[in-house]
C-alpha cells in the first residue's frame, strides 16, 4: 500500500471523491422533472424546444446521446426514434394519403410511389409499418407542440397554469383534426399488445410535454398525479373527439374542460382529506400523550 | 454410406496440414478430392440453417476467417461449410424442429409476413406491379415457398417471381424436389440458380447432381449467367449470412443487385444477452443439448458443434446493423427486430434512391 502506484491511485480516487458532490448536485438538479422549464410568459419568440421540431436525427448518434432522463434547454436534443431515411416516406404518407386511406399499408405504398420507391419499400419500416406510421403521427404532433405554443404565445401569456394546460391539450387535440375519421382505427392498432408499451410511453411523454410547456415547476409527488391525470383525460378526450360531430369540435373542448375541472376538484378534495387526516392523527397522538402514553 | 463419421473438428487440422494449401487459390476446386471425403463422412448431418453460402473470390482465399471457434483461411472455411451442408435432406426438418422446439417455423412465417411480398394497394385500377424476390442461401426453399404463398395466395398477386440461390447444389436439389408439391403457378414463378452470394455476377442455373463424387459447391468458372444491377425488389437471406466468409462483400453485392427502394432482409441468429437469465438457459441448451441431439438424431456431433459456435461468433445486432449501413443501406429506427428475446433477429434495410 505504500508503493508509489498505490499513492497515485488513492490520489486519483480522492480527486474523484472530491469531484463527486458537485457532479451529483448538477445531475440531480437536471434530473428534476421540470427544472429547465421556462414559463411561457417569459418569452414570446424563442420558446424552449427540448424536442427538435423537425425530426431529423443523425443516423448513428453516440450511445450517450441516445437517451436522457432529463430535459435540457442548453444541450441539443437527443435524436428521436425515427431515422432520416424513413421520415420522408412517413411524412408523405401522413400528409398526402392518411386523410383519404387512413393508417394503412395502402397509404404507405402510395407514398412510396410518390417518392419513386417500390411497393415493397415500406417493409423496411419494421415488423409493423402501420404502427410505425401511427407512432410517427404521435411523435411529430408532440414535437410540433412547442412551435405551436410560440404561435399562440399571446393568448397563452395571461393564463393561469391550469388554463395553459387546457389550451395546450386543446391545441394537441386539434392536430388530430385531419385524420379524425381514421383515429379509431389507429387507436385499435395502438391497443394491440405488442404496441401498447410504445403507445403508452408516447402518451406519458405528451402529458409531460404539456406540463413542461405550461411552465409547471412541481417537484413533489404531484408531478406524478398531474401527469397521470392529464394522460387519462387526454386519452378520454381523444376518444370523445372521434365521435364528435359538432362545429369545430366544440363539444370535445367542453368535454375536456369539464374533465380538467373535475380533476382539479378531486385534487382539492384529496388535499382536504389529507389535511383532515393529518390534523386528526396529530390531535389523537396529543390526546394519548396527555393521558401519559409515551409516544 | 459412411459408417464412420470422422469429426469435422479433426478435418480442420488435416486441411491445415495438407500440402495443397499454398497453391489452391488458383484452382480452388482442386480441393475436391479431399472435400469429397469429408462430405461422405458428414453425410447425414442436418444443420439448422438452410444454406451453405461460403466464400470467396480466389484472390482472398488465403485470408483468415473463422469456422466456429477455429481460425481457418477463407477457402478452408468454404470447404468445411460445404461439407457441413452437403446431403442434409432428410433429417433437416426433424433436426430444426428438435433444436428450436419448432420456433424456426414461427420465425420464418413472421419474417415473410412482415415483409409482405406482392402487396399492391390498387390492384383493381393499377395492374399489380411485378416483383422479383431473390432468396440467397435459400437451398431447401423454406423462405421461398412461403414468399410465393404469401404473394400469390394472400396478396393475390401472381406477378411475383422468386429466385432461389445457393452455393450448394445438394441443398438446391432438395428445394427443387420439394417444389414439386407446390401448385403449378407457383412452380412456374420459381427458379433455382447456383451462385456465390459474394459475387452474384457469376451464376448458373441448377444442374442436377449425377454422381456422388461430383463437386456440390458452385465453381464460378462454370458460370453462364449473372444477376444484373438494380434488378431485384426484395433480397432475403435466412440463417445463411452467418456462414459467409466475407459478409461485407455479400452486403455490397446485395446493394448492387437491388433496385433503388428495394429491401434487404436478413433473418439470423443473434445475441440474447440483454436477458441474462434467459440467455444462460439458452447457452446451456445450445452448447450442451444441440450437439447431443445432433449426435443422437443425425449421428454427427461436430456439424452441430460448428453450428452453435458460428452462432456465438456472429456479430451483435448493433454491429451487424452498422455493417448493413456501411454497405449503403438505410434502416428504420434501431434497424433490427429481436425474435424470442434476441435468439434470432431480423435486420431490414432499404437501398435508397440516390
Amino acid at each position: 500500500m505504500t508503493s508509489p502506484g498505490a499513492v497515485t491511485y488513492s490520489g486519483a480516487a480522492a480527486r474523484r471523491i472530491l469531484l463527486r458532490p458537485a457532479t451529483t448536485v448538477r445531475s440531480l438538479s437536471r434530473s428534476l422533472p421540470t427544472t429547465a422549464a421556462r414559463p411561457l410568459t417569459t418569452s414570446t419568440s424563442t420558446l424552449p424546444s427540448r424536442q427538435q421540431t423537425s425530426p431529423q436525427p443523425q443516423q448513428r448518434p453516440p450511445r450517450h446521446l441516445q437517451s436522457r432522463t432529463y430535459h435540457s434547454t442548453t444541450h441539443p436534443s437527443p435524436p428521436g426514434p425515427f431515422t432520416q431515411a424513413e421520415t420522408p416516406l412517413l411524412t408523405t404518407a401522413l400528409t398526402s394519403h392518411v386523410p383519404l386511406h387512413g393508417f394503412t399499408l395502402t397509404s404507405l405504398t402510395l407514398a412510396a410511389r410518390d417518392l419513386s420507391l417500390l411497393p415493397i419499400s415500406p417493409s423496411f419500416l419494421g415488423p409493423s409499418p402501420v404502427f410505425r406510421l401511427i407512432h410517427y403521427h404521435l411523435y411529430s404532433t408532440r414535437t410540433t407542440l412547442s412551435s405551436l405554443t410560440a404561435v399562440h404565445s399571446a393568448s397563452l401569456s395571461g393564463l393561469s397554469p391550469p388554463e395553459k394546460v387546457e389550451l395546450l391539450t386543446w391545441l394537441r387535440l386539434k392536430q388530430n383534426e385531419a385524420i379524425i375519421p381514421h383515429w379509431q382505427q389507429a387507436l385499435a392498432v395502438m391497443a394491440q399488445p405488442s404496441h401498447v408499451p410504445t403507445a403508452v410511453k408516447e402518451l406519458a411523454l405528451l402529458a409531460d410535454e404539456i406540463y413542461y410547456l405550461a411552465g409547471d415547476q412541481s417537484v413533489d409527488p404531484s408531478w406524478y398525479t398531474k401527469r397521470g391525470g392529464l394522460s387519462g383525460i387526454y386519452a378520454a378526450a381523444e376518444l370523445f373527439m372521434t365521435t364528435d360531430k359538432s362545429e369545430g369540435f366544440q363539444e370535445t373542448r367542453r368535454f375536456l374542460r369539464r374533465r380538467l375541472q373535475e380533476a382539479e376538484e378531486l385534487a382539492g378534495v384529496a388535499k382536504s382529506v389529507g389535511e383532515w387526516i393529518g390534523f386528526t392523527a396529530s390531535a389523537g397522538v396529543n390526546v394519548l400523550r396527555s393521558k401519559g402514553v409515551r409516544i | 454410406m459412411a459408417a464412420a463419421r470422422p469429426a469435422l473438428r479433426r478435418a480442420i487440422p488435416s486441411l491445415r496440414s495438407s500440402t495443397f494449401l499454398p497453391h489452391h487459390h488458383q484452382r480452388p476446386q482442386c480441393l475436391h478430392h479431399h472435400v469429397t471425403i469429408s462430405q461422405r463422412s458428414l453425410s447425414t448431418s442436418s444443420p439448422f440453417c438452410n444454406d451453405t453460402q461460403t466464400t470467396t473470390s480466389s484472390p482472398s482465399s488465403d485470408r483468415e476467417t473463422h469456422f466456429g471457434f477455429s481460425t481457418v483461411t477463407e477457402s478452408q472455411k468454404r470447404q468445411l461449410v460445404a461439407s457441413v451442408f452437403t446431403s442434409v435432406a432428410d433429417s433437416y426438418d426433424k433436426m430444426n424442429d428438435l433444436m428450436s422446439f419448432g420456433w424456426h417455423r414461427i420465425w420464418k412465417d413472421h419474417f415473410v409476413s412482415t415483409l409482405n411480398p406482392g402487396f399492391a394497394p390498387l390492384s383493381s385500377s393499377d395492374p399489380s406491379s411485378p416483383q422479383h424476390i431473390l432468396d440467397i442461401a435459400g437451398g431447401t426453399g423454406d423462405i421461398a415457398f412461403r414468399m410465393l404463398h404469401h404473394a400469390h395466395t394472400v396478396n393475390s398477386n401472381p406477378n411475383v417471381n422468386v429466385t432461389i440461390s445457393d452455393i450448394n447444389r445438394a441443398m438446391l436439389s432438395v428445394g427443387k424436389s420439394r417444389s414439386a408439391e407446390l401448385p403449378a403457378s407457383q412452380q412456374a414463378a420459381l427458379s433455382f440458380v447456383e451462385a456465390n452470394a459474394e459475387d452474384l455476377s457469376k451464376t448458373r442455373p441448377l444442374t442436377p447432381i449425377l454422381s456422388q463424387s461430383e463437386q456440390t459447391f458452385f465453381d464460378p468458372a462454370t458460370a453462364t449467367s449473372s444477376i444484373p444491377d438494380n434488378s431485384v425488389d426484395l433480397y432475403t437471406v435466412a440463417f445463411g449470412i452467418r456462414n459467409f466468409s466475407d459478409i461485407p462483400a455479400a452486403l455490397r453485392e446485395a446493394n448492387r443487385v437491388l433496385k433503388p427502394g428495394g429491401i434487404f432482409a436478413c433473418l439470423e441468429f443473434s445475441k440474447a444477452d440483454r436477458h441474462p437469465l434467459f440467455n444462460s438457459v439458452y447457452k446451456e441448451w445450445s452448447f450442451r443439448a444441440i450437439p447431443l441431439i445432433g449426435q443422437l438424431v443425425a449421428g454427427d456431433r461436430d456439424s452441430y458443434q460448428y453450428l452453435v459456435e458460428s452462432i456465438e461468433r456472429f456479430p451483435r445486432q448493433e454491429e451487424f446493423r452498422d455493417m448493413i449501413l456501411d454497405a449503403g443501406f438505410k434502416v428504420s429506427g434501431q434497424g433490427w427486430e429481436d425474435l424470442t428475446g434476441g435468439v434470432a433477429a431480423i435486420h431490414r434495410g432499404m437501398k435508397p434512391r440516390v
